[in-house]
C-alpha cells in the first residue's frame, strides 16, 4: 500500500490546491497531515476547510497550537496571520492530536509507523538531517517507531539506521516530509513523502521499506504576491522565492 | 472534532454508497474504516477501490485478513454446521472474484491505528481496532464483564477504544478510579453493510471530541451512533442471484 504524507502547508492555498492536482494523479491509499496548516500567509480557513472537507487524518503542528496563545485582535507583523482564523476553525486546530501510531503486523511480526510534527517528545523540536545517530536511535526507541515520519524543518530528508536488538540488526527510518507551503531547503516547490509498504515490509529488512520524496510546481508568485498584498511582513515573500 | 468510524462494509456496496452519503452531509473532520471490506456479497473489489479512492485510513478485519492471504479461513466463529457450511461457500466465492491489486491491499493493511491526543496537559488515547487489541477476531459484546474490558484497554493503554466485528453497536462508560471520576470508553461501532442488532439499517458512529476532553470528565466525549437507510432489498437480491447461500439475503433483510 501506498500512504501519503504531507506537512506545513502554512496558509499557503495555492501549494495545497497543486498538492491535492498531485496527489489524486498518484492514488494513495491513504493519506496523513502531519500539522502546520496556519501561519507566514493569508489563507489558513481555506487551507483548513480544504483539510476538513476531504476528511484527511491530521495532527497538530506548533502554529496550529499558536492559536490557544495568541489572541485574534492581535494584527501586529507575523501575528496577522493568525488573527485571520475563524472561531470555528480555531476550535478545529485546538483538538488535533498530537501523534498517530500505526501498527502493521504483516508477517506474525510487528511493524510501527509513528507521525508526529517535529518530534515524538516535543511538537517543536527540529529533528534535522545532520542529527547525531546516537540521538536519532534513542528517539525511535524511546516512541517505540520502526518508522519515524515528521515534518517542522521544512527540509526532507529519507535516513535508514541499524539497530543491534540482540545481536540481530534492525532498521528503523526516519522519514522528513519537508513542506508543501514553505520549503527551505532552496528548491521552491512543494514536498510531500509517499511511503510504500508491501506483504513483507519488515525491521529485518532494510529495502522492504520504500519512501519517495516528491516534489510539486505550484504558483509561488501567487502565493509571494499574497504575502506582499497583505500586513505580513515582505522577507516572508522572498522566502516562498527562494525556499529558506 | 468529529470523526467518523465505520465497519464491517462485507461487500455491500448499496449500504456503503448510502454511508457515503450521509457522512458526507455531517461534515466529519476525519474518517477511518476498521475493516472487514470483504465477504459475504458481491462487490468486494467496488468496496476496496471506493474505499481506497478516498484515502481513507483503514485497518484490517478478520475477513481482509483470511483474503489477503488466499485464506479459505476468515476466523469467523461459526457455531451450526450450517453457518460453517454457508461460510466456506461465502470464503470462497470472495477469494475467486477478489482481484490481485485489491488483495494485496488488503494484504497490507494496518492492524491497529492509536490516535494520541495533547488536549490539556493531558493524554487521551484513542484506539482503533477490529476485534480487539489482542486479537483481529476477538468478539467484545456488551455483555463482556467490566473487569475484563477494563484490563484489555489498559493492557492497550486505550482510554477510548473504538473496534466492530460483532455487528452490534453500543457504547460503555467504564469507571477505572471512581474516587477520582476516571473512566475509560468502550465503543463498538456497528456494521454499514452487516447489522446483527434487529435493525437493518446501517450504523456507523460520530465521535466528538472538543478541548477538555479528557477521562476526567466523562460527559467530555460524545458518541453518536447513526443510522442510515439504503437500498437493503437491492443488497438482498444481489445474493440470491449469486452462489452466495440465500441465508445471507435474509440477514440483510433482517438485519440478524
Amino acid at each position: 500500500m501506498t500512504i501519503a504524507i504531507f506537512s506545513d502547508i502554512h496558509a499557503n492555498l495555492p501549494a495545497l490546491t497543486a498538492f491535492f492536482k498531485d496527489i489524486d494523479q498518484r492514488k494513495p491509499d491513504a493519506i496523513y497531515c502531519l500539522g502546520d496548516l496556519v501561519g507566514y500567509n493569508v489563507w489558513p480557513n481555506e487551507v483548513i476547510r480544504e483539510i476538513r472537507h476531504r476528511g484527511i487524518a491530521t495532527i497538530a503542528g506548533n502554529h496550529d497550537e499558536k492559536v490557544k496563545k495568541i489572541s485574534a485582535g492581535d494584527t501586529s507583523g507575523k501575528n496577522y496571520a493568525y488573527s485571520l482564523i475563524g472561531e470555528d476553525e480555531r476550535n478545529y486546530l485546538r483538538t488535533l492530536p498530537a501523534h498517530l501510531r500505526i501498527t502493521f503486523q504483516l508477517n506474525n511480526d510487528q511493524l510501527t509507523l509513528l507521525l508526529v510534527h517535529g518530534s515524538p517528545r516535543s511538537i517543536d523540536e527540529y529533528l534535522f538531517e545532520e542529527t547525531n545517530e546516537a540521538d536519532l536511535k534513542a528517539i525511535l526507541k524511546a516512541a517505540d517507531a520502526d518508522i519515524l515520519c515528521f515534518g517542522h524543518t521544512h527540509k526532507p530528508y529519507l535516513r535508514t539506521v541499524a539497530i543491534n536488538n540482540d545481536g540481530h540488526t534492525q532498521y528503523a527510518h526516519a522519514i522528513n516530509t519537508g513542506s508543501v507551503g514553505k520549503p527551505k531547503d532552496g528548491d521552491p516547490r512543494g514536498s510531500y513523502i509517499l511511503l510504500h509498504i508491501n506483504e513483507n515490509s519488515s525491521v529485518q529488512d532494510k529495502e522492504s521499506v520504500q519512501a519517495e520524496i516528491i516534489r510539486f510546481t505550484y504558483d509561488v508568485e501567487a502565493a509571494a504576491k499574497a504575502v506582499e498584498d497583505s500586513p505580513l511582513p515582505d522577507e516572508f515573500a522572498d522566502m516562498l522565492r527562494k525556499a529558506y | 472534532m468529529k470523526i467518523a468510524l465505520f465497519s464491517d462494509v462485507h461487500a455491500n456496496l448499496p449500504a456503503l454508497e448510502a454511508f457515503f452519503k450521509d457522512v458526507e452531509q455531517r461534515k466529519p473532520d476525519a474518517i477511518y474504516c476498521l475493516g472487514d471490506l470483504v465477504g459475504y456479497n458481491i462487490w468486494p473489489n467496488e468496496v476496496i477501490n471506493e474505499v481506497r479512492k478516498r484515502g481513507i485510513p483503514t485497518i484490517a478485519g478478520n475477513y481482509d485478513f483470511g483474503i489477503g492471504r488466499s485464506s479459505d479461513d476468515c476466523g469467523c466463529a461459526y457455531k451450526t454446521d450450517t453457518e460453517k457450511a454457508n461460510g466456506a461457500v461465502s470464503i470462497s466465492f470472495t477469494n475467486s472474484i477478489v482481484n490481485d491489486e485489491e488483495r494485496r491491499y488488503l494484504r497490507t493493511l494496518p492492524a491497529h491505528i492509536k490516535v494520541e491526543f495533547q488536549l490539556n496537559n493531558d493524554k487521551l488515547n484513542l484506539l482503533l481496532v477490529h476485534g480487539s487489541p489482542r486479537k483481529i477476531n476477538e468478539y467484545l459484546f456488551e455483555d463482556r464483564e467490566e473487569k475484563s474490558m477494563l484490563r484489555i484497554m489498559a493492557d492497550a493503554d486505550a482510554d477510548i477504544m473504538c473496534f466492530g466485528h460483532t455487528h452490534k453497536p453500543y457504547h460503555r462508560i467504564l469507571p477505572t478510579a471512581p474516587e477520582e471520576n476516571q473512566h475509560r470508553h468502550a465503543v463498538n461501532i456497528g456494521s454499514i453493510g452487516k447489522p446483527k442488532d434487529g435493525d437493518p439499517r446501517g450504523g456507523y458512529v460520530i465521535l466528538h471530541i472538543n478541548d477538555n476532553s479528557s477521562i476526567h470528565d466523562k460527559d467530555s466525549i460524545q458518541v453518536e451512533f447513526v443510522r442510515f437507510e439504503y437500498d437493503v432489498e437491492k443488497a438482498a437480491k444481489a445474493v440470491e442471484d449469486s452462489p452466495l447461500p440465500d441465508a445471507y439475503a435474509e440477514s440483510l433483510r433482517k438485519g440478524v
